[in-house]
């Protein structure tokens, strides 16, 4: 049997989605307007587009598009980031190019790259690519920088060479924040994904989402809204399941209560 | 330079100490200038020579920011001297290596492994196959009185136990030289006195050569062969003590020793003389 406390716990990300829905058909209800469909509309439309194939292959698109960019980002940043955090001559070249390109909306880069590389595949790809990057080489960075000087001494000492102290010492040392940075990637991913096909419609779960507006089907608007906020707490929970296997080791070994439960 | 003896010679050695004559490590005129966050020069270690002899538990003893921790790491080849050389075996150190083991006041265990791991990790490297690595690993897990703790991770253990696993996973690559940087300064005052206890008991098995850190002068005294006092501003060796205690040393009988009593006495006054005179950094 579980617990009360743990019942509550378990429960209440449930309540918490079937409260949003309350309100939302109770504020569609009062509001009386036609753009803005009640809870129960935009759930019965859900169906329509899952069972349609066109969508279906309009989503994989852009989730083939999204794991493409994370991964290809991921390869790329985190060895970045822990050469950054490791060499001041890497860090003092790299440093000021991301400070550039961080604040800077990615997808207020896509016009351009439009231009260059055309509306299709890689230009939305790329887009994904730069969302994901910054983060996660932001925190391999700081990651690979907060390893601690004597642990990189013990393991010279051992005779590990400077290559081998960097993949076997700082990228596991770093892990847990680098992952932290994966995650907020992996959010990135997601969010830079529909606005590309804001931009560059085509294809994907963007252009379902964006036609439906255009045409004034709002039920449809507002399901995509609900399936893509499904895709990301699910990516977010399947990520957070390998996160929390693969970094065991740096957990708090009990949960502590928090100040007001 | 003399041909050392084998290491099969070391364990039939007599357990009552015995002066052994050949020099392991050389420091010679070292001294390190630091740049202060002001961007000065602080001259941190001035002119320092010593020899340690196979074999011999040798500590640095001196008051914090005398320098001892960087003499420790020039030795160790972690930090390079602004001047001077430092040699072992005759050789000149440029850089760490497996014949010098570490052990650190902050553990610097791998916290992503687990005891085992982290005791095997050094004859992994050295390229001893794994089940052997294991069997070594788990033998020494013992002698430090941390059997049942193998699958253990550091965030799991206590300070006084990641030292304990520290010291396994340094032994572990067969060092012939032991750096220890405080490696009891971070422990309570009990943890600190049992680890003290067992760490000459090691010793006493193999007598590795040991060179150890510390501020505490009933520790460098209890433990060690000769105690090397240093003075700060600049860091300097102000006088090198033989602690002429028999062994194997046990601390009910040593605090009782009229002789253990004044070599502390007299190495406290001496600090205190020249508290009084020096400078403050």
């Amino acid at each position: 049997m579980m617990s009360a406390a743990a019942l509550t716990r378990r429960a209440a990300p449930v309540l918490a989605c079937i409260g949003l829905l309350a309100v939302w058909q109770v504020a569609s209800l009062a509001l009386k307007n036609d753009s803005f469909p009640t809870a129960i509309e935009a759930i019965r439309a859900i169906p329509d587009i899952l069972g349609d194939k066109e969508s279906l292959i309009n989503i994989l698109a852009s989730l083939r598009r999204m794991a493409i960019g994370f991964g290809v980002a991921v390869l790329v940043s985190v060895p970045l980031g822990l050469l950054m955090g490791r060499s001041r001559a890497v860090a003092a070249f790299f440093n000021p190019l991301l400070m550039v390109i961080y604040p800077v909306p990615k997808a207020a880069l896509m016009p351009i790259i439009m231009l260059w590389l055309g509306v299709g595949d890689i230009t939305k790809t790329l887009v994904i690519f730069l969302g994901v990057s910054l983060p996660v080489i932001y925190h391999s960075f700081e990651g690979a920088k907060a390893v601690e000087e004597k642990m990189l001494w013990s393991g010279a000492a051992m005779g590990l060479s400077a290559a081998q102290r960097l993949v076997r010492i700082v990228l596991p040392a770093a892990l847990p924040e680098i992952l932290t940075g994966c995650r907020t990637g992996l959010v990135l991913a997601l969010i830079t994904m529909i606005t590309s096909e804001m931009i560059a419609r085509q294809s994907g779960a963007g252009n379902i989402l964006f036609n439906a507006l255009d045409m004034g089907q709002y039920d449809t608007v507002f399901a995509m809204i609900i399936i893509v906020g499904a895709m990301g707490i699910c990516l977010d929970a399947i990520f957070e399941r390998i996160r929390a296997r693969l970094v065991r080791w740096s957990e708090p070994q009990f949960d502590m209560p928090l100040s007001f439960s | 330079m003399k041909v050392l003896p084998s290491r099969s010679s070391e364990w039939v050695r007599p357990v009552v100490s015995q002066k052994p004559a050949s020099a392991i490590i050389e420091i010679d005129r070292v001294s390190q200038v630091f740049q202060t966050s002001t961007r000065k020069d602080h001259l941190a270690l001035s002119d320092i020579s010593l020899t340690i002899e196979e074999g011999a538990f040798v500590s640095i003893l001196g008051p914090s920011g005398c320098g001892k921790s960087t003499l420790l790491y020039i030795v160790g080849g972690f930090v390079s001297p602004t001047s001077g050389a430092a040699k072992i075996k005759g050789q000149a150190i440029t850089g760490p290596g497996p014949d010098r083991g570490p052990v650190f006041q902050e553990f610097a265990l791998f916290p992503w492994k687990t005891v085992l791991g982290n005791v095997m990790y050094g004859p992994r490297q050295k390229g001893v196959r794994a089940t052997e690595a294991e069997a070594q690993s788990r033998a020494l897990i013992e002698m430090v009185g941390l059997k049942g703790y193998e699958n253990f991770y550091p965030k799991e253990l206590s300070g006084g136990m990641k030292q304990r696993v520290a010291l396994a996973r340094t032994l572990a690559y067969h060092p012939e030289v032991l750096l220890m940087d405080e490696p009891f300064g971070a422990l309570d005052a009990h943890t600190r006195t049992r680890l003290q206890n067992d760490l000459l008991n090691i010793w006493e098995r193999d007598r590795k050569t040991v060179l150890f850190v510390t501020h505490s002068v009933d520790e460098a005294v209890f433990l060690s062969d000769k105690v090397v006092m240093m003075s700060k501003s600049p860091g300097r060796i102000r006088q090198v003590i033989d602690i002429d205690l028999p062994r194997p040393r046990r601390r009910n009988e040593l605090l009782l020793d009229p002789r253990y009593q004044k070599y502390v006495v007299d190495i406290e006054r001496m600090f205190d003389e020249s508290d009084e005179t020096g400078s403050p950094s």
